[in-house]
């Protein structure tokens, strides 16, 4: 746990943060967000103290940084910034390595921790002998995170550490960092000026504006009871359609209002279920209720007489993926409703496009 | 003719060799290591204002020529071993503190914060991470240092240095043309053979992730 109390940091006559008072709690992601020059950067690098504040003070479980070492207190806090950040002269392994070095640990116990880390941000060990500029952008900030992981910090600190990656490398290192996170349980402090990443991400949002906290809740009740206009600002007219992020697939799933038959089923059989059901298409799974695709039916041009046909290449949802993805993939494909698949492969249900609208146009949630 | 020289004035001239190399490396190793502890002092953190400045100057007073150089040494402390030592470190402790510096200044700002984020001590991050990037940029500076010095004690002899500049002044003198080129052959060959030695052993200091080619 981190409090901030009564923290105050002036730089010359500018007051870059203001009397800041706030709790960040222990084993949650909290996210600093606001404009540039909002004091969100400075907060967070006064709780390493490579910005030392004006006045108030600062308390990890309790006791004050400030009755710590400055040196011994970064060795303890994991620090991820840019990608720029890596050692560009070291390799993966030496910049990995750095903490623990600083720590005089052993070189056997280094080289062990190095594979288990390089394992968990998902790079391959042989990556350990490159150097940043072998490496790519994504890369990099794995290696920074594994880096900032190294000597097992409770606290991580991160200042904007996605924010030089495309955005479709980003959201493979947002999905990494979550599952990273539900692994690890560290209490985290992010600064970011993306509010997208912060409703992903975050478990509090904590909103500054010219130094002054103006809103520090959980990320629902940011979404659906902003504090003021400055906050409903910075979350955009579509925050509705931002909140589908927290929403799972798997609590919207419809059980009923289709039909399921087994692949290997006749022709003439999935015919009449369709027809007698009054459908125009059947979901189409394996004996072991594995999803296989689709049977719809079609009228042939000449006799009009119904035909059945198959289509293996249905684009599925997974369970545990967000409404928001949901609900791009299917504005981008035109269906209105969509298989959803367990990480098993197997048939769970459907989403309807209808449920997500009635989603969206249902503001106090 | 010329070979007759050398046999002749074997001795002589291995005596002047050996001043030479004497000459140049007393004022490189002095001029390398002071520049160096210099320019570490003027990019502290705090300090780099100096750094620019030092900078700015060393960078116009690398236009000034060596014989200038020579002859104001000359008038302010006279002539000998000595006062042509003092030169050779006045004029080649300018590229030494022009690239030390440069390079320690144009190291990544996010790189040290980095550094310090994680608990670097100042003197780790300037030994582990300031010099290391550095690197390239410091060794081009010694390498030019050592390159000029190599030329200049060649001028040095004009107020008593001693040295090869001796023998290449003699044979102007005595208008004898082979004894000049002798002197100004070796002198090459010297500086050629320092050349591909500071380049050897840079190339073992420079740290392979500077310099790797991207794929």
């Amino acid at each position: 746990m981190i409090e901030l109390k009564n923290l105050t940091k002036k730089f010359g006559k500018k007051i870059a943060v203001n009397n800041l008072n706030m709790t960040m709690e222990k084993n949650r992601i909290t996210m600093l967000i606001g404009p540039s020059g909002c004091g969100k950067t400075t907060t967070l690098k006064m709780i390493n103290r490579l910005i030392e504040s004006t006045e108030g003070d600062i308390k990890i479980d309790g006791e004050s940084i400030y009755s710590l070492d400055a040196v011994e207190l970064r060795r303890s806090i994991g620090y991820v910034i840019q990608e720029t950040g890596l050692f560009p002269h070291m390799n993966v392994f030496d910049n990995i390595a750095a903490v623990p070095r600083l720590l005089s640990w052993n070189e056997k116990k280094i080289k062990i921790r190095v594979e288990e880390l390089l394992d968990l941000v998902t790079l391959n060990s042989s990556y350990m002998y490159k150097y940043p500029l072998q490496l790519s952008g994504g890369e990099r900030q794995r290696v920074g995170l594994a880096r900032a992981l190294a000597a097992d910090p409770e606290i991580l600190l991160m200042d904007e550490p996605f924010g030089a990656i495309d955005p479709i490398n980003r959201a493979k290192l947002h999905d990494s960092f979550v599952s990273i996170q539900e692994k690890l349980k560290k209490t985290i402090v992010f600064v970011t000026h993306d509010i997208n990443e912060a409703i992903k991400l975050g478990d509090k949002i904590a909103i500054l504006n010219n130094g002054h906290l103006v809103q520090h809740d959980n990320v629902n009740n940011i979404l659906y009871e902003p504090e003021n206009e400055f906050v409903e600002k910075l979350l955009g007219h579509d925050r509705n359609i931002k909140a589908l992020v927290l929403k799972k697939n798997k609590d919207y799933i419809q059980k009923d209002g289709f039909l399921v038959v087994k692949r290997g089923e006749k022709p003439e059989k999935v015919l009449e279920l369709i027809t007698s059901a009054g459908k125009k298409s059947a979901v189409a799974v394996d004996s072991e209720g594995k999803y296989e695709g689709e049977f719809f039916t079609r009228k042939s041009k000449r006799s009009q007489e119904l035909r059945l046909d198959f289509n293996d290449e249905v684009v599925s949802l997974e369970k545990n993926g967000n409404l928001q993805e949901t609900f791009s993939l299917m504005i981008e494909t035109g269906e209105s409703t969509m298989p959803v698949i367990s990480d098993k492969n197997k048939f769970e249900g459907i989403i309807n496009l209808n449920d997500i609208f009635s989603e969206l146009g249902n503001e106090d949630k | 003719m010329m070979l007759d020289y050398i046999i002749n004035n074997q001795e002589e001239i291995i005596r002047m060799v050996l001043q030479h190399l004497f000459l140049f490396s007393v004022s490189t190793l002095i001029a390398v290591v002071a520049g160096i502890i210099i320019s570490i002092f003027v990019t502290l953190d705090g300090y780099e204002k100096f750094g620019q400045v030092l900078l700015t100057i060393s960078g116009m007073a690398q236009a000034v020529p060596s014989i200038a150089v020579v002859a104001l040494v000359f008038i302010f402390v006279g002539i000998g071993m000595k006062p042509a030592i003092i030169a050779l470190i006045i004029y080649s402790i300018v590229p030494v503190i022009f690239n030390t510096s440069s390079g320690l200044l144009s190291v990544n700002a996010k790189t040290i914060e980095a550094a310090r984020g994680i608990g670097f001590t100042n003197n780790q991050i300037l030994w582990k991470i300031k010099m290391p990037i550095a690197s390239p940029v410091i060794i081009a500076g010694i390498r030019s240092a050592a390159t000029i010095n190599i030329g200049t004690a060649t001028i040095a002899s004009l107020i008593g240095g001693g040295g090869l500049g001796d023998l290449i002044f003699i044979g102007i003198k005595l208008q004898k043309h082979h004894i000049t080129i002798i002197g100004a052959l070796l002198t090459a060959l010297i500086a050629v053979i320092i050349d591909m030695l500071i380049q050897a052993a840079g190339k073992k200091t420079i740290p392979r992730g500077l310099t790797i080619v991207t794929k």
